[in-house]
């Protein structure tokens, strides 16, 4: 094994693999095992006795098994961070952020100049990659390491593309579960945040792309991975449309900065939810009708041609919806997507390509897809699948074009549960910021 | 909450009238209902009788046909299928030992069904042993130890079965020899377990080491085949 490889790095190797490495690589032991405490060196998780037990008072980590076992029959290998890179600027894209967005990527590179923990509350569609950029630039040009890391491995897929169009000369390191290219060293990384776990006081630079979204806000050991894989004195950026409670619980204690960018790129507001109570709108569908409102805004869509998504609670609801549509508005075309759909890929893309007018699908077309001047109906938004951040996200599908920047979001729903109530008090708070920010910014830009 | 082994998803058990009533601790399945569904159980009377493949007759296959006479024969639980190959993928190969939980009750109760005085376990090498850390036949029997009785000659396997082609397989020399702990073997009906039966090979050459010992006969009992 070269050192290279476990730069910054902890890999777990029984005693017999370890045999050829570097003889600068420190051995760290991957499981602690007190009287009372069982805790998982790379992970961070304390396990139950019971569960983690091997045969001859051996134990293992079965939380974090996915990224190869780690027992107390291995050990974790690490070489601290050098940072062996080249001290020069990389930046090759020239595009122009707006007023605001450029006001943001200053604000960005100076809390990773001071080292500092931030929250970036950005709206859905506000183009946040471009404003990392500078900054980005400005820490490859003084050696840092630097990693984006994201909960979903489709915002890692889309990421990569565009860094590696915006630092063309660097050689960026994208790492996932599914990746079959092996690990190299690279001054720029992007990566899941599980892989992070295989990472030790690695970067000096960590921006954590929609750190609200599943797994990362439900999994306590990807908290433990972020705080890991950073440098002790690195600074560590963290990017959301909807901030958990819990990252604003942090905020209010003072351990994470936060600032806003409450405008979108074509600097329009967000769309605000209407919220129709329908207790028994399932019972309905069920029945093969649809819901008064519901009819009445499809015989809109039928008459007009406008596109749009309908979110469902869940995967068993989504052909009877379909059906009972279809069979109101037979001039309607459309299809339903889930999870694990073979052809969830083909379908989105015609959807994409315009040739189907809309979608039933459950969550997970709730971020990172666009379809420009598309309008949504949720229904069963009292669902406790749907979060506060599933609803704003969802919500933020809507005018995401410059050609048509409004659009109608439309909750049908049993109650008024308190994850709609959020999303809506959120979705008006960012507004007003946004009213405000517009109010002190005169001249509306109009670059791209 | 409980979830489900393989899945993760909480498994929703009702409580029923009759189960208060009965006094009798809760029984957790440890795998939902869907999960289980997935595996395929070999019904004895549509199986080879020699290897217990499942198939329509009863009569021996053609793989076990070109074996030669041996006062052996192989049962087996479930056919090898996908949902199989991915839970030894995972108990096996990335060493998720609570899964033997999975076809513990399974394999113990067949295992009484047969009602023999001596049972071995194949055993793994030493090697295996301070990698993966436990046998996972004695994983669903027992503590997960090797037997001790029966060991395997060499330290470690240079090629493991499942990367071999079926004419290496059926080459393999005799990898297992007894210890002097073992058992008096004369006159006993012996029941060998392993986790797959495959080509038959291993399964054999231990049957043949336990036959020429002076053991009756010998059954042999896989979870899959």
């Amino acid at each position: 094994m070269q050192a290279t490889e476990l730069y910054g790095r902890q890999i777990a190797l029984t005693v017999s693999e370890a045999t050829a490495l570097p003889p600068e690589a420190q051995r760290l032991t991957a499981l602690v095992v007190t009287a009372k405490q069982l805790t998982c060196q790379r992970c961070g998780s304390s396990l139950v006795r019971k569960q983690a037990r091997l045969p001859r008072q051996q134990f293992y980590c079965y939380q974090c098994l996915n990224l190869g076992r780690i027992s107390t029959l291995t050990s974790l290998y690490h070489i601290p961070e050098p940072n062996e890179f080249l001290k020069k600027s990389q930046l090759t894209w020239n595009g122009k952020l707006t007023v605001q967005q450029a006001e943001c990527a200053a604000m960005i590179q100076s809390k990773f100049a001071t080292h500092q923990r931030h929250l970036l509350w950005a709206v859905t569609g506000a183009g946040k990659t471009e404003m990392l950029f500078p900054g980005l630039d400005w820490a490859l040009t003084q050696g840092w390491r630097v990693a984006i890391a994201s909960p979903r491995v489709d915002v890692c897929l889309e990421l990569y593309p565009r860094l590696q169009a915006a630092f063309s000369n660097l050689k960026i390191a994208l790492l996932h579960g599914h990746q079959t290219e092996p690990y190299h060293y690279r001054q720029l990384t992007i990566c899941t945040t599980h892989q992070l776990l295989r990472f030790r006081a690695a970067f000096d630079v960590l921006i954590v792309d929609e750190v609200d979204a599943f797994p990362f806000a439900a999994n306590p050991r990807l908290g433990f991975a972020v705080t890991q894989a950073l440098k002790p004195v690195g600074a560590l950026l963290y990017l959301t449309a909807t901030p958990s409670h819990d990252l604003l619980q942090q905020v209010r204690r003072h351990e994470l900065g936060l600032s806003y960018l409450p405008l979108r790129f074509h600097q329009h507001l967000l769309p605000t939810i209407k919220v129709t109570i329908q207790p028994r709108w399932w019972a309905k569908v069920q029945a093969g009708r649809l819901p008064l409102r519901l009819g009445h805004w499809l015989s809109t869509y039928a008459a007009t041609g406008q596109r749009f998504l309908v979110f469902v609670p869940r995967v068993a609801q989504l052909t009877v919806v379909q059906a009972a549509i279809q069979r109101a508005y037979p001039r309607l075309h459309g299809l339903t997507v889930h999870s694990t759909d073979p052809e969830r890929l083909a379908k989105v893309q015609a959807m994409r390509d315009e040739q189907v007018q809309y979608l039933v699908t459950t969550t997970i077309l709730e971020r990172g897809v666009t379809f420009p001047g598309i309008d949504v109906i949720v229904l069963g938004a009292d669902d406790p699948i749907f979060s506060t951040a599933a609803l704003v996200q969802i919500a933020g599908r809507v005018g995401r074009s410059r050609e048509r920047p409004t659009g109608a979001v439309r909750f049908i729903c049993a109650s008024y549960a308190r994850p709609i109530k959020r999303a809506i008090r959120q979705i008006k708070l960012v507004n007003r910021k946004g009213r405000r920010l517009r109010a002190r910014m005169p001249v509306v830009s109009t670059t791209e | 909450m409980p979830v489900c082994l393989l899945c993760q998803r909480p498994s929703d058990v009702k409580l029923t009238l009759p189960w208060v009533l009965s006094w009798q601790p809760l029984l957790q399945p440890v795998v939902c209902a869907a999960c289980w569904q997935t595996f395929t159980p070999i019904i004895a009377s549509q199986a080879c009788p020699d290897c217990g493949r499942a198939q329509p007759s009863r009569n021996p296959c053609h793989d076990c046909r070109r074996w030669g006479p041996l006062a052996f024969y192989n049962q087996a639980l479930f056919t090898y299928n996908d949902a199989m190959q991915a839970y030894f993928e995972q108990y096996k190969f990335k060493g998720d030992y609570r899964l033997r939980r999975v076809f513990s009750q399974a394999l113990l109760t067949r295992l009484a069904s047969l009602k023999s005085a001596i049972v071995v376990a194949i055993p793994v090498t030493p090697e295996t042993m301070t990698t993966r850390g436990f046998n996972q036949v004695t994983g669903w029997l027992a503590e997960g130890e090797n037997s001790d009785w029966l060991r395997t000659k060499g330290q470690t396997k240079l090629i493991p079965q499942s990367k071999k082609t079926r004419q290496d397989r059926l080459l393999t020399a005799q990898p297992f020899e007894l210890t002097a702990t073992a058992p008096k073997l004369a006159n006993q009906t012996v029941v060998i377990v392993d986790d797959v039966y495959t080509t038959g090979r291993t399964m054999r050459h231990a049957a043949s080491l336990i036959l020429e010992n002076g053991a009756k006969s010998v059954v042999g009992l896989t979870l899959a085949r």
